[in-house]
């Protein structure tokens, strides 16, 4: 076996796993605090792509990419509080008995009108922007220097989303949200506008993965899809509301398929991550980082 | 009180006569309808979907234009997007069979959704028109209402082992999706390099339709070292192949081959740009054809139209409603049943050739194909015009050229 092959491999798995693990970080970290599975993450993904493209075709032009990224993902961020002030929050407020269908039903509509959206807006033609930057060597991995911006990119928003979290006032009550929704109630903090925040960070997440790899995975309607299905993976693997787990999972996921892919068949390369996925629940329901739920 | 029989029978002589005066014009102007079930979103090839759409559209203004049908009755399209996934494919082809009572459908581009549409075009005797769909089983199962206007995969095959023969490979990679199209091409190829080339080493991969980095598969390749890439995607992976292949480093070093005309499309050059250079690709159309009467017209006012060169796809989807017009003008019928009798007993102008469908052997049942040359780019951007066809020899009009940095 040779040996920079498998480095290779398993370089190209990590990398695509940390790439992942962004969009994971999205879904478990709305579910943490909203307690809700939003089934549109792909659509948020895919519309950050469309805003990447957009604004770099139109107005920023090529070189100013990086500043596309941050405004692909504010706009997103803006969507996101829209569509939780305006179709999510009945769920908390509105006296609706069935929480877990009401969110599912919408995050589904918003799926199907947003990739439809996407059709008639755009067409459904692929396009990609021009390159973030030229292909790099990462220690033995040839690697495009558009995955490698989409690499430091997601270690610097994963960075970023780690201090929020762990060193301001916002985060320390988004994670007290996560814990116990009634007790941060009555210390005061407005539950409400924590899910506003908490579901349009979660959206601007999938955002910044699409518009860090637009060029690579390119612009298109459906282009969130698998996105969308391995951050569900990732989630269930890694522990569901578990942020280190959403990480370790990804990269997880991304050398097994990579490797699979490779050594068994490229045709199954799905197949590998639920392999991985039954396994682990077999001996280990609650995922890597999972922890079961305390009930009174 | 009794009507009487002298009062009544005028009456009803009358009202039928006034019934049947209103009713006869509303007949005679009730459109014939032809479907177009074609892939219009992701995950089908879309922009294909949009070309077939394009030229069939075109064919049926033309009829009008020209009078109509059966002594007056217009053509009218009806569109469903089978999205490139068979269960769509068939209930869209449920819904242009029962809901609009279509008297043909045209537009299939992908061979899964083709195999599940043409068993209802068994079923509700509906003649089934494949425009890019080039799996051979289609037209292998011996259907009455399945007909073809596009090559079969075992010609591709032969063709681009010729291809690989001519240029003198030796180890040569096929890279394709786990579609009907994609394992057909497997299968066809390896049975075409054990027939026709001794000492030619093949490498197959087949991956996910669904998946979007090719990463490892670019890196296994490229380990192998191979002379030449055969790439058998369709729609977006044909894009994400070359980009991966690029970005480490295997191609353009070693030459690529696409096994169909995706690359004459404007998004071509806006989604790959320089990477899209020094592609070879397979076509069916060349600007530089000279064409019959019916193709001559159709490319001059797509030109007009869309101000940019004719598509194959839109050629095929031209050529398909106008043969169905004729073939009903022909049937003096707009019945399913009727209409595939009248295509299988006469010849009809096709948009480069005149078209017949004989009852061939294997694949070759219902079926007429098109030429297939191979052509290449050797600048970005370079108009389709420009670009010169190398294979087959008989036909060539310029040298295929090795990558330069």
């Amino acid at each position: 076996m040779d040996a920079v092959l498998v480095s290779q491999y398993l370089l190209s798995g990590l990398v695509i796993g940390v790439l992942y693990s962004l969009m994971a970080l999205g879904i478990t970290f709305i579910y943490s605090v909203m307690k809700m599975i939003n089934w549109g993450m792909g659509e948020f993904f895919m519309i950050g792509s469309y805003v990447q493209y957009a604004l770099i075709v139109t107005l920023l032009g090529p070189s100013r990419w990086w500043l596309a990224v941050p405004i692909a993902m504010a706009s997103v961020f803006l969507l996101g509080l829209v569509v939780q002030r305006w179709l999510l929050r009945p769920m908390f407020v509105g006296g609706i008995e069935r929480r877990d269908e009401y969110a599912t039903v919408v995050t589904i509509a918003m799926m199907v009108l947003f990739r439809n959206l996407a059709i008639v807006l755009g067409g459904p033609n692929q396009y990609a922007p021009p390159d973030y930057a030229k292909p790099v060597q990462l220690i033995t991995l040839p690697i495009s220097g558009n995955r490698f911006v989409a690499l430091i990119g997601t270690v610097v928003l994963l960075g970023l989303f780690f201090v929020v979290i762990r060193r301001t006032w916002i985060g320390r009550a988004l994670r007290g949200a996560a814990q116990n929704r009634v007790g941060i109630q009555t210390a005061g903090v407005d539950v409400l506008r924590l899910d506003m925040v908490a579901f349009g960070v979660g959206v601007a997440l999938a955002a910044g993965a699409g518009a860090l790899l637009a060029p690579d995975f390119l612009v298109y309607p459906e282009n969130g899809a698998i996105s969308t299905f391995k951050g569900f993976e990732i989630i269930v693997i890694g522990g569901l509301g578990s942020i280190a787990g959403s990480i370790v999972a990804g990269v997880l996921l991304g050398v097994i398929e990579a490797l699979g892919s490779v050594y068994i068949s490229a045709a199954y390369k799905d197949l590998y991550g639920f392999l991985l996925l039954i396994g682990l629940l077999v001996f280990r329901p609650t995922g890597l980082f999972g922890e079961r739920e305390r009930t009174a | 009180m009794k009507p009487r029989a002298h009062t009544l029978l005028p009456t009803l002589l009358a009202v039928a006569v006034l019934v049947g005066g209103l009713a006869a014009p509303a007949l005679a102007q009730k459109p014939v309808k032809i479907g177009v079930l074609t892939p219009l979103s992701p995950p089908g090839d879309a922009a294909a979907g949009q070309f077939i759409v394009r030229g069939a559209k075109m064919a049926m203004e033309d009829v009008n234009n020209r009078g109509g049908v059966l002594g007056g009755r217009k053509i009218e399209l009806v569109a469903e997007d089978d999205s490139g996934t068979p269960e769509k494919g068939a209930a869209g082809f449920r819904k242009l069979a029962t809901q609009d009572q279509v008297s043909a459908v045209v537009g299939q581009f992908h061979s899964s959704v083709a195999a599940a549409a043409q068993v209802l075009a068994e079923q509700y005797q509906i003649p089934l028109f494949l425009t890019q769909a080039s799996a051979k089983g289609l037209t292998e199962k011996h259907l009455n209402y399945t007909f073809r206007t596009h090559v079969i995969d075992p010609d591709r095959c032969v063709l681009w082992t010729k291809w690989v023969k001519e240029r003198g490979f030796k180890r040569v990679a096929l890279i394709t999706e786990n579609t009907d199209y994609g394992t057909g091409l497997v299968e066809e190829t390896k049975k075409a390099f054990a027939s026709m080339l001794q000492g030619v080493e093949l490498k197959t991969v087949i991956f996910d339709r669904a998946v979007v980095d090719l990463t490892p598969q670019m890196l296994d390749i490229k380990n192998w070292k191979p002379d030449a890439i055969l790439n058998g995607g369709v729609g977006t992976p044909v894009y994400l192949i070359i980009k991966q292949a690029y970005d480490v480093g295997l191609y353009p070093a070693a030459p690529m081959l696409v096994s169909y005309d995706v690359p004459v499309r404007p998004e071509y050059w806006k989604t790959l740009g320089e990477k899209g250079n020094w592609i070879s690709f397979v076509v069916y159309y060349h600007p530089t054809m000279k064409l019959p009467a019916r193709g001559e017209a159709f490319r001059k006012r797509y030109i007009e139209q869309f101000k940019e060169d004719p598509i194959y796809g839109a050629f095929n989807g031209y050529t398909q409603v106008a043969m169905i017009a004729d073939a009903i003008n022909l049937a003096k019928s707009d019945k399913g049943e009727d209409v595939a009798k009248a295509l299988l007993a006469n010849k009809f102008e096709g948009w480069n050739a005149t078209i017949s469908f004989s009852r061939g052997e294997g694949p070759y049942w219902q079926q007429w194909s098109p030429p297939m040359l191979v052509v290449q780019f050797t600048r970005p951007e370079m108009p389709f015009a420009d670009v010169k066809i190398h294979y087959p020899p008989e036909v060539k009009t310029g040298d295929w050229m090795p990558a330069t940095k």
